[in-house]
């Protein structure tokens, strides 16, 4: 199933220039300065442009709510933190917060444990219905939510979810669900099959290979669609602005909305408030990038 | 989802807190005599209010703690609903059965909308409309549907002419110009004499109902069951519109988020005037560049061949048909109470907001409101809108017609055909062109 | 997790190892029976949210149904607590193809407009998204100074709620206040009426898109290089391949399965992206911009909503998409890929 095995048709006649070649797990001593500063050079400039709108964003926040549209341009006017008092203090942006985290915490969970078990009998097992499934799964991200919104608020007013955090969570796995199997069978196609077959020799059976010896081995997309679901969770509007009705309940990025109606729009606490949303996604990704380096080893150590 | 509709203004909220705030406000609801006693009223009851929450919601909670003065078993669930999703929030839940508030504020163009889907309590016979004759006819008139009354209007408001009088002062101006020929002089000696924009026109339908009605145009015509809008009444009025900008008069509006840019450059007195309407008016009391309310002059919008008309907006409350019956009696005792001439008074003190009641006008402090006395004539002459449930689809197609015969300079009356067929193949199908 | 020890048979490996089974029914059963398990309840919780919509949309396309006609007779509630109901006039009703003939056409909506914009808006985007994303992972990917503050800042737009950039995009495109008309005008370039040509105004959008979507891909494919296995490279090295010929034959062929999953449903997403057309341009200039989700939104959920309107519309944009996943399949397939 995996392409690697046809690697072995390197073309050996390359004959790479002497020092040059660098080994890619190798110190960053091997690479010669022009390079060095190629790269670097490259992912700096990446990295202005990815934070120059969020750093926009946090100057904003510092500044009074007249001064963010402005002829004059400026980075910094009369600045301030009162615009994060006013978010912590005057407004229940806690209690949002903590609706998030556990709308986020708990599509994440129930996300990875089933996309990767699902992930897995689809890259695996040639089980009747696997391919359909498979088609299934696309089908089901090809409509259009805007269009389903009112129809599966019919449904979960029937199961009595409306305005309830579940009604959430289970929306969001609508989205995370199909895709995070989608990735996960791509992961697992690429471990190659013969750990699983060793491991059933030795008496595993499906689940247990699964469990033991697979997804350990998977770690790195395990974090990469734990961070997918729990952003999917994180900043999901449209389920949220439909389904939930009392303030206490709102999500952090539905509350956010709140702040800026269509006319007279509170710049100040929007900026103030998404920075204060950005963080803790950032942290999260700072623990969950480690997994990202540290994935398969060299050969198949059993798990 | 967040449901942006441009054209449907929110004819909301505006802030005034006047400083004259702090005597007045304290007299009893004196004629609130319930026939029963007001605390064997008990019920819990959910109100989504639509208005600004940061700047309206407080006003209206404290009147909602007055309200619980007198009845104190009635509990209000307060929820501030943002404006731009409200509508098809409460469709979704009035639809599903669940969900739904007992009571809204609703847009004026809603509430025909939503009547017609059997979404409101019809309010004929209650108490609520004991005194109708008190109401402004034309804010009452956008609850009537189908020969009912679904709702209590709340606030009333229209366009007016808005400037800064500094700026007038300084290109030696002594008065609001009172045509659009006036309107275009006036904006260039402004811009000659002081070097800012005299004049910024937003680019949306709703903005250009003064140059249709000034030319006698407008939508369709409901007696007829007739689209009109592509009169040529309407496209004498849109070249009013079309050479204000070309002229240079008025400054060249980009096409996205015109409204932003408008009001942030009248804010620091970069363009001498707009046409917009008195929710606005504690924006630009707050910009600290702008001087203050004495800066801001209002009188009502420049008149056309025909007249000087501008449309009416505002906010009713509308009781969902989904509450059960025995909250009735607390909804209408509160809806009652939220309406009545002592609380529009307070509102109008507190807010600034236009009361709807004939009667509210008469309390000492609205009399001596400014902001509420210069807005008075330009809300009595706001021209009634088509109050049929369509009326919500109108604004996107004539959003669309003024960005292209504005920005674009394409030619007023193919755009104002454009817009008659989508009516008529997409909006109001049985109306003849 | 249930830990099976009792059955240790069945490998993948479908040859038959153990003695015929009475029925194919029961056989296929006792082989499969923990795949369907692993699968089951996803399967459940798509079919009642997702399928069940889905279908019911399609049934919607032929008819003419509305909010306003949907209901077989309408109630008016009095507040004195009375109620008439009378039977609705204009009852919904099948249309056949009505919907389908009258979007086509351009009767109804610019259908064939807005699906030449989503095209532009779609190609565009992912093929940014996977060469930048791509391009990324694989500097990300060596060891060197500084690599996970460059993850951190190179991730962070993916963190900040995405109609929360969307605004901030539209701030900086601002043709008076914004970002990049200054810096035009600081180095001698006349201002952009961005919003007033669709070209510039989708190309914001596209910029917006790209800015939001990158991180997602740098991190996927960052994942799906490191379940390469690192003897791979080193044996390769040993052969003397150059770093050119490694990430040809040993990065790109290790992260296919990854790759074709990204871009088939990066593809599906970004041609159903709604937040971004609807907050950035507003379709703006005239609905020049708008692309087919949200000109469907417009034109069917501003006022009274049609759902059969919306449904026609779903159902044509689900029909493109399935064409494009079966000729992605066929091409993959012909490469030897298959799903």
């Amino acid at each position: 199933m995996t392409q690697i095995a046809g690697t072995g048709t390197l073309p050996a006649a390359a004959v790479p220039r002497g020092a040059r070649h660098s080994r890619p797990r190798d110190s960053r001593s091997s690479r010669s300065p022009a390079k060095s500063i190629l790269l670097h050079g490259t992912l700096i400039v990446a990295s202005l442009i990815a934070i120059g709108p969020i750093v926009w964003v946090l100057l904003s926040s510092l500044k009074p709510g007249y001064a963010i549209q402005s002829s004059d341009l400026t980075l910094v006017k009369d600045p301030t933190l009162a615009n994060y008092r006013y978010v912590l203090g005057e407004t229940s942006f806690l209690r949002w917060f903590g609706n998030s985290v556990v709308v986020a915490a708990f599509t994440m969970a129930v996300g990875i444990f089933f996309s990767a078990t699902t992930g897995y009998a689809l890259s695996r097992f040639n089980f009747p219905g696997r391919r359909p499934l498979m088609m299934v799964f696309l089908v089901t991200q090809m409509f259009p939510v805007a269009i389903l919104i009112v129809p599966i608020y019919t449904i979960m007013a029937n199961l009595g979810l409306i305005n309830t955090l579940p009604s959430l969570i289970i929306a969001n796995l609508t989205i995370a669900v199909p895709f995070c199997a989608w990735m996960l069978k791509g992961y697992f196609d690429s471990i190659p099959t013969s750990l699983d077959e060793a491991a059933s020799i030795d008496g595993c059976g499906p689940f247990a290979t699964f469990w033991r010896v697979v997804l350990p081995l998977a770690r790195p997309a395990i974090a990469v669609t734990a961070f997918y679901s729990f952003l999917t969770a994180w900043g999901e509007v449209a389920y949220a602005s439909a389904f939930i009705q009392e303030d206490r309940k709102f999500t952090l990025a539905y509350g956010l909305q709140q702040f800026v109606p269509q006319f007279n729009p509170q710049w100040e606490y929007l900026t103030a408030a998404a920075v204060l949303v950005t963080v803790p996604a950032g942290i999260v990704f700072f623990f969950a990038q480690r997994h990202l380096v540290s994935g398969l080893t060299a050969g198949g150590t059993k798990g | 989802m967040r449901r942006i509709a441009k054209g449907i203004v929110v004819l909301a909220s505006t802030t005034l807190a006047l400083t004259l705030a702090a005597c007045g406000g304290e007299e009893k609801a004196a004629d609130e005599k319930p026939k029963t006693d007001p605390a064997s009223l008990k019920a819990e009851l959910t109100w989504w209010d639509t208005s600004d929450p940061k700047n309206e919601g407080p006003a209206f909670q404290e009147l909602i703690a007055k309200f619980n003065q007198t009845y104190p078993n009635v509990k209000i669930n307060y929820q501030s609903v943002p404006f731009g999703e409200a509508q098809n929030k409460f469709k979704t839940a009035a639809q599903a059965k669940t969900g739904a508030p007992d009571i809204l504020r609703a847009e004026v163009a809603w509430v025909p909308e939503f009547a017609s889907l059997g979404h409101l309590y019809a309010l004929d016979g209650s108490e609520l409309l004991a005194d109708e004759s008190d109401f402004l006819s034309t804010p009452l008139s956008s609850n009537k549907f189908d020969g009912k009354t679904y709702g209590v209007p709340q606030v009333t408001d229209s366009l007016a002419l808005m400037y800064n009088k500094e700026l007038f002062t300084k290109a030696g101006i002594a008065e609001a110009p009172k045509t659009w020929a006036e309107l275009k002089t006036t904006a260039q000696t402004i811009k000659q004499k002081t070097g800012v924009d005299g004049l910024f026109v937003n680019p949306a339908g709703y903005f250009m109902l003064p140059f249709l009605y000034g030319e006698g145009g407008d939508l369709v015509d409901t007696q007829a069951k007739k689209i009109v809008v592509n009169s040529e009444k309407n496209v004498a009025g849109l070249n009013v519109a079309k050479d204000l900008i070309a002229s240079g008069a008025a400054a060249k509006p980009p096409a996205n988020d015109s409204y932003g840019t408008m009001m942030t450059l009248f804010k620091e007195k970069k363009v001498a005037m707009i046409i917009n309407g008195p929710w606005e008016v504690s924006n630009v009391k707050n910009a600290p560049a702008f001087g203050g309310l004495e800066n801001l002059g209002v009188a009502p919008v420049p008149a056309g061949s025909a007249r000087a008309g501008a449309p009416v907006g505002g906010h009713n409350y509308v009781i969902w048909s989904g509450m059960p019956q025995e909250k009735v009696d607390a909804a209408v005792a509160f809806v009652k109470f939220m309406s009545s001439a002592e609380s529009q008074a307070f509102l109008a003190e507190k807010l600034g907001l236009l009361p709807t009641r004939k009667s509210a006008y008469d309390v000492a402090s609205v009399k001596s409101n400014p902001t509420i006395s210069a807005f008075k004539p330009v809300v009595e002459a706001a021209v009634e809108r088509p109050w049929i449930p369509e009326a919500g689809q109108f604004f996107g197609p004539l959003d669309q017609m003024a960005t292209e015969v504005l920005i674009q300079g394409k030619d007023p009356k193919a755009s104002l055909d454009a817009v008659a067929n989508k009516y008529k193949s997409e909006v109001v199908t049985g109306y003849g062109l | 997790m249930t830990t099976v020890t009792a059955d240790p048979a069945p490998a993948p490996a479908p040859a038959g190892r153990r003695p015929k089974q009475p029925s194919r029914l029961r056989r296929s059963w006792d082989k499969h029976w923990y795949a369907w398990a692993m699968v089951i309840p996803v399967v459940v919780v798509l079919a009642v949210l997702i399928f069940y919509p889905l279908v019911r949309g399609i049934y919607l396309s032929f008819t003419n149904l509305t909010e306003a006609n949907q209901a077989a007779e309408i109630c008016t509630r009095s507040i004195t607590g009375s109620e008439v109901c009378k039977p609705n006039p204009n009852r919904w009703e099948f249309v056949g193809l009505d919907n389908y003939v009258r979007v086509l056409s351009g009767e109804v909506g610019e259908f064939w407009q807005w699906t030449a914009v989503t095209l532009i808006w779609t190609v565009a985007c992912v093929v940014f998204h996977y060469g930048l994303g791509l391009g990324l992972a694989v500097m990300l990917n060596r060891p060197m100074w500084g690599r996970t503050l460059y993850r951190i800042l190179l991730v962070l737009p993916w963190a900040v709620p995405a109609f929360v950039s969307a605004f901030a995009w539209k701030f900086i495109f601002n043709e008076r206040f914004g970002l990049a008309n200054s810096l035009l005008t600081a180095v001698g370039i006349d201002p952009v009426d961005w919003f007033g040509d669709w070209r510039t105004s989708l190309l914001t959008a596209i910029v917006t898109n790209i800015w939001l979507g990158v991180p997602f891909m740098m991190v996927a494919l960052l994942g799906g290089m490191q379940t390469i296995p690192a003897e791979l490279y080193e044996a390769a090295e040993i052969d003397g391949a150059t770093p050119w010929q490694r990430f040809k034959n040993i990065t790109l062929p290790g992260l296919r399965p990854v790759s074709m999953t990204v871009i088939l449903l990066g593809t599906i997403w970004t041609f159903n992206m709604f937040p971004i057309i609807f907050l950035v341009t507003e379709g703006q200039p005239a609905g020049e911009s708008e692309i087919l989700v949200t000109g469907a939104y417009r034109a069917a959920f501003e006022g009274i909503r049609n759902y059969s309107l919306s449904s026609t519309y779903g159902v044509l944009i689900l029909s493109i998409l399935l064409v494009f996943s079966v000729f992605y399949r066929r091409m993959l397939r012909k490469q030897g890929e298959v799903w």
